[in-house]
């Protein structure tokens, strides 16, 4: 696209890439895709009103808006819900991620979590993803068990569409930066896919902060929990250096952007003085973090007050940020959300950067 | 040694055998960092071994801990900070300061 040629709403980017867009596997999905012991031991002759699989999850037992009625549990499961998700949002390109997979990281029985992980790309694979159709998917594996999931990504990174590695992020412990998790790390810089990182809010209560037990409403944990679980993860990978030590890029999901700024500056400023505690750092914090981390807008907040959207995307860099709708969740974003700050206060270049380009080029799509 | 220098303190340090001068007033917050520690710093090899490096080639200002290379006045973890240095001569026994 040339410099000249007008962006004046989302439909004028050549190409909108969704960068969260997810599906919603359910129980009767996944099960015909195990394989291995795990698909002889589960039962397979209940139907799916009992759905005995979630319970595999942990969930947190909070009233949510979904669970009264007061927003959609859109189902999400074929082309065509994925077709009519891209059409209301204007969107022309997905990366399909998970729903109940996004719990997958607190199963406690690692085997289990393996291999759900497993059928889960599988039945994505066969079901969704079709790059000609602008469909394509995350391969989620569970960090249990590093080794089988670098095995996964060995195995799938050659299959059409799949443009990154998933890693449900939430309530993983102990965090992303020790070394137990290096074969991930290892098998996505082999493949040359970007590892997205991507927590749920339910799944934090079990390991993060015990602080969080406090909490008794769905408002007080999912407002600061995203941002606060990725200041941990990437407090710890920036700390043993896994920047430094691979050629991988990341995707930071799901947590808006104020914080973006705020935490690298934060790390930057106990780095000066805690430079030990990091020796293998070869440059500031920050840097690895504007060099190979990428962070998707949805929710962004503030959206009323254009300057503070406008200077927030200004702090951290135009170029670090995607866009992502997180549809069909409650909170999640319309495209044009927030288009019209970004295209105002920072140009087309900007836009176009955010809402599709930069996106192209992290994903190689 | 600290020494005052037309009422700038300039620390001394002899490192090997070599002399060495900084300014003792830190660029981070006007600590008075050549009072701190000399010593050196932890290393990290990419296998995650930790070797102890530079040893007494490293001076970290009592504030804030933060650390500067004795010879260069470079901050090690952001060279963007780096403490003013002063050429040292060492004449018939008398170590001299150029201010």
């Amino acid at each position: 696209m040339s410099d000249s040629q007008q962006v004046r709403a989302v439909a004028d980017v050549d190409r909108v890439v969704d960068c969260d867009a997810h599906v919603t596997e359910h129980q009767s999905d996944l099960l015909p895709y195990l394989e291995g012991p795990m698909a002889s031991a589960l039962r397979t002759d209940v139907d799916d009103s009992y759905g005995y699989i979630s319970s595999f999850y942990p969930s947190a037992g909070f009233l949510t808006p979904v669970n009264t009625g007061k927003a959609d549990a859109t189902s999400v499961k074929t082309p065509a819900d994925v077709r009519e998700g891209m059409d209301l949002l204007d969107t022309d390109t997905v990366v399909l991620t998970p729903t109940q997979n996004l719990y997958l990281g607190c199963v406690q029985h690692p085997e289990l979590a393996a291999a759900l992980g497993r059928a889960y790309n599988a039945w994505l694979l066969d079901t969704l993803v079709d790059p000609s159709a602008g469909r394509y998917g995350a391969c989620v594996v569970a960090p249990q068990r590093p080794a089988e999931a670098a095995a996964e990504i060995d195995d799938r990174a050659d299959e059409p569409g799949v443009c990154a590695v998933f890693l449900p992020s939430g309530g993983v412990n102990p965090p992303l930066g020790k070394r137990q998790y290096d074969p991930i790390y290892e098998a996505a810089e082999r493949a040359g896919l970007p590892v997205m990182m991507h927590n749920a809010a339910g799944t934090m209560l079990l390991s993060f902060p015990n602080l969080f037990q406090g909490f008794d409403r769905y408002l007080s944990s999912h407002a600061p929990v995203h941002a606060m679980q990725h200041m941990t993860h990437l407090s710890s990978m920036l700390t043993t250096g896994v920047p430094e030590r691979f050629d991988v890029d990341f995707v930071v999901q799901e947590a808006g952007i104020g914080w973006v700024p705020y935490f690298e500056r934060r790390f930057d400023h106990e780095y000066r003085a805690k430079r030990e505690d990091a020796p293998i750092l070869e440059k500031l914090p920050s840097e690895y973090l504007r060099d190979q981390f990428y962070f998707t807008s949805q929710p962004v907040e503030g959206t009323g007050d254009p300057d503070y959207v406008a200077s927030m995307v200004e702090l951290m860099g135009p170029d670090r940020l995607l866009f992502s709708s997180d549809y069909p969740h409650l909170d999640f974003d319309h495209s044009a959300e927030l288009f019209r700050a970004v295209r105002s206060r920072l140009g087309p270049d900007a836009a176009r950067g955010v809402y599709g380009e930069t996106a192209t080029a992290v994903f190689d799509l | 040694m600290v020494v005052d220098l037309d009422g700038r303190e300039v620390a001394v340090f002899r490192v090997d055998g070599e002399f060495l001068a900084l300014a003792n007033y830190c660029v981070h917050q006007g600590g008075p960092v050549c009072e701190g520690r000399l010593s050196g710093t932890l290393a990290e090899a990419p296998d995650g071994t930790l070797s102890y490096d530079h040893e007494g080639g490293v001076v970290a200002c009592p504030w804030h801990g933060w650390e500067f290379d004795v010879r260069t006045g470079e901050a090690l973890a952001d060279p963007n900070y780096r403490q003013p240095t002063y050429d040292v001569v060492v004449e018939a026994g008398a170590v001299y300061v150029e201010a």
